[in-house]
């Protein structure tokens, strides 16, 4: 089920945090007064009726279920969120917002953590779908616009990505595909560039915290 | 003459350059002109809100400004950057983001798929039909992000969405009930686990299939894709997905061949032909 994983993510797994903290109650609210605030999310609401997990297309692919995300952010259980794959298998499909009976946002909570994760030292757990994200996003800052071919050479250049896809086999199909893609005269090899970059630098300084 | 501003976004520009077409064939059939946003940029897609919701925010807003100098409505044919355009208007109109442009949020933005399945453009369009698509077994598909979330996309009967359903049933196709309309086909999620995208798109293939689909009618480029190529490999499969704007601009046009046909991995002309809409 795990091809694509390299064998090391094991050391970033659950059963690595410590498992003495797990106690009811120990952590206090502030996580989930925090999550409350920022992500504007009722997570109190919830009653633990599992209808986002029973939902969710992705969930047999998650180690923390939808419903126990909710449940581990009330218990202010950062770190286990943090560690998991569901932050990152989670297609931010909106099953589980949209079919929650007492209107708990659990994608938003979710994409919440995410972007958490990403700003926090932890490495991902599903480092290849981390990466891509950072990865589409540079393209953007080049060009403008994203255009497939550079994005997945891009992608293919970050560190270990190539090696990774070697050994798992998953870069003879990509390249198959790819050629396939060619001959049916899908793929644009140059891209077409947007000519508004300056603004769109203007967002990413922004988002570093420049002062522009 | 109807004129709206158009945002094709990046995929319509690579892998979905056959939507593009048939896109500008249908709208210029219809009498409709699109005014493409001027130096449009990428909403940032799954990506920009992944990693930071100000991104997210801040890079659909420079289109609508863009937009909104032009004071056209927008229609977008993909899903993603519909979805992405009404959750930046609906931040902005909170008052939750500052960006660098003036987005007053009162320009509509449209999926194109509901724009066009307004009674009085289904009129215009069941005028054009010279070629009804009678005897098509079609099931539609609407992926993830056109329909939810509801308060974001506004579509009602977000369990059973019915526009592709009205647009195609207009053409003449027979439209088959069914119960995967929206669910997710996995996404760019292949990239980094394959095994999830592969699962999520046969089980939507397959109830297609036992349906008694003969083929899939979608409005993304994204499922598109992932359907399509999902079948490269499964070729016993063997179903066409059709973006809905190449089944309107079969039904309009005159001459029986598409081109844009050839681009896709499982082949439609085979069906088509067995149906006498191409010769």
């Amino acid at each position: 089920m795990q091809a694509h994983q390299p064998a090391d993510t094991e050391t970033h797994s659950q059963s690595s945090l410590p498992t003495e903290r797990k106690v009811i109650g120990d952590r206090g609210d502030f996580f989930l007064k925090r999550v409350q605030g920022e992500a504007g999310v009722n997570v109190t609401a919830c009653y633990q009726c599992e209808r986002c997990t029973n939902a969710c297309p992705a969930s047999a692919f998650m180690d923390i279920k939808p419903h126990q995300v909710i449940r581990y952010v009330q218990l202010g259980w950062r770190e286990e969120l943090m560690h998991s794959t569901t932050i990152w298998v989670c297609l931010s499909c909106e099953m589980c917002t949209t079919y929650c009976p007492n209107m708990v946002d659990v994608a938003e909570t979710i994409n919440y953590l995410r972007n958490m994760a990403a700003h926090s030292a932890i490495v991902p757990r599903e480092r290849h779908l981390a990466v891509f994200h950072q990865t589409f996003l540079e393209q953007l800052h080049k060009f403008g616009r994203v255009n497939e071919f550079w994005l997945m050479n891009a992608f293919n250049l970050k560190p270990d990505i190539l090696k990774e896809k070697i050994q798992s086999g998953a870069l003879r199909e990509e390249l198959l595909l790819g050629l396939a893609l060619i001959k049916k005269g899908k793929l644009n090899f140059i891209p077409r560039r947007s000519r508004a970059i300056r603004q769109i630098d203007e967002i990413y300084r922004r988002r570093r915290g420049d002062i522009v | 003459m109807t004129r709206v501003s158009y945002y094709p976004g990046c995929s319509l520009e690579g892998m979905a350059n056959d939507y593009a077409r048939s896109i500008e064939a249908v709208f210029e059939d219809l009498g409709i002109t699109l005014v493409e946003i001027e130096d449009w940029s990428c909403c940032g897609s799954t990506a920009a809100h992944s990693l930071s919701e100000m991104m997210s925010v801040a890079l659909p807003a420079r289109n609508l400004a863009a937009a909104e100098k032009l004071g056209l409505d927008i229609v977008s044919p993909c899903a993603m950057c519909f979805n992405r355009l009404r959750f930046s208007q609906n931040m902005l109109q909170k008052g939750l983001f500052d960006v660098p442009w003036t987005v007053s949020g009162d320009l509509r933005v449209h999926d194109m798929t509901r724009f066009l399945a307004e009674p009085d453009m289904l009129r215009k369009i069941q005028k054009r039909i010279i070629r009804p698509l009678k005897g098509l077994r079609l099931v539609c598909y609407y992926g993830c992000q056109m329909v939810r979330p509801p308060k974001i996309t506004g579509y009602r009967d977000y369990e059973n969405p019915q526009t592709l359903d009205r647009l195609t049933r207009a053409v003449g196709a027979d439209v088959i009930d069914w119960s995967y309309k929206a669910t997710c086909c996995g996404a760019s999620i292949g990239i980094g686990r394959k095994d999830i995208q592969t699962t999520l798109t046969e089980r939507i293939l397959l109830k297609a299939v036992q349906t008694g689909a003969e083929a899939v009618v979608v409005a993304c480029a994204l499922c598109q894709s992932n359907l399509d190529i999902f079948q490269h490999n499964h070729p016993e499969i063997a179903l066409p997905v059709f973006y809905f704007t190449e089944l309107l601009r079969l039904a309009f046009a005159a001459e029986t061949k598409a081109r844009w046909f050839k681009k896709h991995f499982v082949d439609p002309v085979p069906l088509l032909a067995r149906k006498g809409l191409i010769v």
